[in-house]
């Protein structure tokens, strides 16, 4: 019934204990904060309108954030800072928006161009940096992962899927494996996959203790 | 308080659904430096329970007590209960995160007897002893209150105490009583003592049911009078509830518009027990809704009650509220309506052009059977409001019957298959022809259960294999092309039948049933109607004898010291007045019918508009 005129670009985290929710749940938190903080949203077209909003690629349950977007369309402007202030003050802490700016309406949508996702694993189980490091290339240069997701059985190209070679560091006395991926039609290969096919290969008793999503990417700026 | 959190957090990478355990939802309440603690349980999951209003009502009750803290805990889906059984893991509340074992009082909804079972694992999740009787003063207040409450008896050996009736009031007087004397170190007996006298507080210890009801012995009174809430203008709805991350089944905002229902239908025990009718003006419900709204964010707000569209000004309410959110995407709905109230009008304010279906309970497919339970409407309403709706747009209609009702022959069923052709002729002669294949008619078929302080509390249940045989009667009457019929498991029926009328004998029941495995008993795939067998054999109690036996009216009934204002006259009354197909008018409408009610409670109905139409 309401053009949307403006379109303003949200960024959150998706921190602490909310990286328990579902993607749907974190839409809806998403949408109900921007109505909580009063944001004068477009509602779609058609016989059941809604707020229109458009998010970033998914993630899964579990798996944290420091770079999430969404798109929500607003029929009057509000200045960008004022809608992020009121935002920030609708929302949980965890997934309390970070920067608000408006983007063009004719852009691409965000789930379309960010197909590229950096994720921090942190990993223990006593393995050294350099270990880890060693049976991650070696997985690499093998060029194939079959990873198997609720009893489907997936293969990804790792040559196409990781436009960067995976990298293990040292912070604040944890290990954390740092995996760039290409996010594709026929689903994403999930990082903690990808350490824990390490981990066997290399017959070591690690464990994933934490995923978080570092950056979001357009394919150019892979 | 012991923050269980950090031995949570890693159970839930490997449960279902984690949302259900992780609190920071908005609007929860975290108070620090509460000298009081208070646990508000619903005894099933997560999703089942955030949609329950009473919690949510009393949520807030709680949290505007100086010092007092309120928090939420339900019953963990299986997988988690599992782990934390695994891990050592207690039962805890969300918003502190500590062990339920740690509040001062615990609070636990009865909502439906088929979650009595859900009782008992909550509380052997929390460490907390099943029977009252073991408590000791380290041990939480364990408080029961909600619509099973009208006959706590089944249950009464798992608590301390229960609420009947309406508890906006009850629960500060409970909190402020049960803090006083806490703080002058009495006995565990002496605090419950101190409870039985806050009204419609029912201490269970301090009562005897050896003679077969339950006399007190000395302190308490001899029958416990319901709470009633005189105004439900003097305590506003929530408008600030805790607003769910998680898809929960009624996931909206609700303002409850009215409360009671005196249509007077003879096997509708909420109909019976939460008399008089009290309406919220038309003033308060908009300024409600848009603020409820407006803190929460939802999408959607649900205007309830029993009989929402009885309330007097609930046009005024619809209209007004859907200029004010127009544009807003946010859509209005009722629960449901009542054939004879219907009106394309108040579909289309709530629909805001949308045509979702439509729900009606016509109850029983002949005149002289809806007589007999007082659903006072006719087949020329039902069929009227077809045609309007289906003329109007509507494609999609629900219809719910029941099977087994007293005086019930084959040909009331059969009543039931010839009332729904007649819908689906009326549906389909008020829709062009092309869209006639879009026309979808569902037909849901109970067994009726008689409950406590109902016209039919004397009346038997039907057996199961009766209940088989009236079902094929039905089956057999029905159109045969386009209805989709389903049914309610009548195995569960038979149960909470026998849950609804017995006394005190079924705790050992349900704790030998528990024992051997059930909970989520209100869950189709959970639910084991052997396991239960075994139960009532091992302890020697017959339910047939509970729930398939014709009363005497002068029988002692078990739950008969639970005084609902209604008089036993009146009930008794209305099953001659139903044996006969006599019906009996609404008082709203209406003139007195003499339920008893308002004289013996004191109190009076209160509309928001002048009168009712």
């Amino acid at each position: 019934m309401s053009e949307g005129l403006f379109r303003l670009r949200i960024a959150y985290p998706k921190a602490g204990r909310l990286r328990f929710l579902s993607h749907l749940e974190l839409t809806t938190a998403c949408e109900r904060a921007a109505r909580r903080a009063g944001l004068p949203y477009a509602v779609t077209q058609g016989f059941n309108p809604k707020m229109k909003v458009a998010f970033g690629p998914a993630l899964p349950v579990g798996t944290g954030s420091t770079c999430e977007r969404f798109d929500v369309w607003l029929r009057e402007y509000v200045p960008a800072g004022e809608a992020l202030e009121r935002l920030r003050s609708s929302s949980s802490i965890d997934v309390a928006p970070l920067d608000a700016c408006y983007v063009a309406l004719r852009a691409p949508s965000l789930a379309a161009s960010l197909t590229i996702a950096t994720y921090d694993v942190v990993t223990v189980g006593g393995v050294s940096v350099e270990d880890q490091q060693g049976s991650l290339d070696a997985l690499v240069k093998a060029g194939e992962l079959v990873v198997e997701h609720k009893g489907k059985q997936k293969v990804f190209d790792l040559a196409s899927t990781l436009p960067k070679e995976p990298k293990v560091r040292t912070s604040n006395g944890q290990t954390v494996v740092e995996i760039t991926t290409r996010m594709g039609d026929r689903g994403s290969l999930r990082p903690e996959s990808l350490v824990m096919a390490a981990f066997q290969r290399s017959g070591t008793s690690g464990s994933v203790l934490s995923v978080t999503r570092t950056r979001l990417a357009e394919e150019e700026d892979a | 308080m012991s923050d269980l959190w950090p031995r949570i957090e890693p159970l839930l990478a490997s449960v279902e659904r984690p949302a259900r355990y992780i609190d920071r939802e908005w609007g929860a309440l975290h108070i620090d430096d509460a000298e009081y603690r208070a646990a508000l349980v619903y005894p099933d999951a997560y999703e089942l329970g955030m949609a329950n209003q009473a919690i949510g009502i009393l949520y807030q009750c709680l949290a505007a007590i100086p010092g007092v803290a309120p928090e939420r805990a339900f019953l963990p889906w299986r997988d988690m209960a599992e782990q934390m059984r695994h891990n050592d893991v207690p039962l805890f509340t969300l918003e502190s995160c500590s062990p339920l074992s740690e509040m001062d009082l615990v609070g636990i909804t009865l909502p439906y007897e088929l979650t009595y079972s859900n009782i008992l694992e909550i509380l052997d999740l929390a460490c907390i002893p099943l029977r009252a009787a073991d408590r000791t003063a380290s041990d939480p207040l364990v408080i029961g209150g909600g619509p099973c409450a009208y006959n706590p008896e089944p249950v009464a050996a798992f608590f301390d105490a229960i609420l009947i009736g309406d508890g906006e009031h009850a629960i500060g007087q409970i909190v402020s009583v049960h803090r006083a004397v806490k703080a002058s170190g009495v006995s565990r007996h002496e605090i419950l003592s101190a409870l039985a006298k806050v009204e419609g507080v029912y201490v269970p210890s301090l009562y005897s049911t050896d003679s077969g009801s339950a006399v007190s012995l000395g302190i308490a009174p001899a029958r416990v009078t319901k709470r009633l809430l005189d105004d439900l203008g003097m305590v506003r709805s929530p408008v600030c509830p805790v607003v769910p991350f998680m898809d929960v089944v009624h996931d909206r905002v609700t303002v409850e518009i009215l409360r009671g229902c005196s249509r007077g239908c003879r096997f509708c025990q909420a109909g019976m027990v939460y008399r008089p009718v009290r309406e919220r003006t038309a003033d308060t419900i908009v300024r409600d809704v848009l603020a409820g709204l407006e803190c929460t964010g939802h999408e959607e707000v649900s205007l309830t009650s029993l009989s929402s569209a009885d309330h007097s000004q609930l046009e005024e309410v619809l209209r007004r509220l859907s200029r004010r959110l127009e544009g807003t995407g946010v859509t209005v709905s009722l629960p449901s309506l009542r054939v004879d109230a219907f009106s394309v009008e108040i579909a289309r304010l709530l629909g805001g052009g949308r045509k979702t279906g439509l729900t009606f309970a016509p109850e029983a497919g002949t005149q002289r059977m809806r007589d007999v339970i007082n659903k006072n409407v006719t087949e020329e309403d039902l069929l009227g409001t077809v045609r309007k709706a289906f003329s109007a747009g509507w494609h999609r209609i629900k219809l719910y019957f029941m099977i087994g009702l007293p005086t019930e022959t084959d040909a009331d069923i059969e009543g039931i298959g010839a009332l729904v052709r007649k819908v689906q002729e009326a549906a389909k002669e008020s829709v062009p022809p092309a869209q006639r294949g879009g026309i979808r008619i569902g037909v849901s078929v109970a067994t009726f259960v008689p409950k406590a302080h109902t016209p039919f509390q004397w009346d038997a249940q039907i057996t199961l294999d009766e209940v088989r045989r009236r079902q094929s009667v039905l089956r057999d009457s029905m159109p045969k092309r386009g209805i989709d019929l389903s049914w309610h498991d009548p195995e569960v029926s038979f149960l909470e039948g026998v849950m609804a009328r017995g006394g005190r004998e079924i705790a050992d029941v349900i704790e030998h049933a528990w024992r051997a495995g059930a909970c989520y008993d209100a869950w189709t795939e959970e639910f084991s109607l052997g396991r239960w067998r075994e139960a009532f054999d091992a302890c020697g109690v017959d339910p047939l004898s509970i729930g398939s036996r014709v009363r005497e009216f002068d029988e002692k009934l078990p739950w008969g010291h639970i005084q609902t204002g209604l008089s036993s006259e009146f009930l008794r009354i209305e099953r001659e007045r139903a044996s006969e197909a006599i019906t009996t008018p609404d008082c709203t409408f209406d003139e007195c019918t003499g339920c008893g009610v308002c004289p013996t409670l004191g109190v009076d109905v209160i509309l928001g508009g002048e009168s009712r139409e």
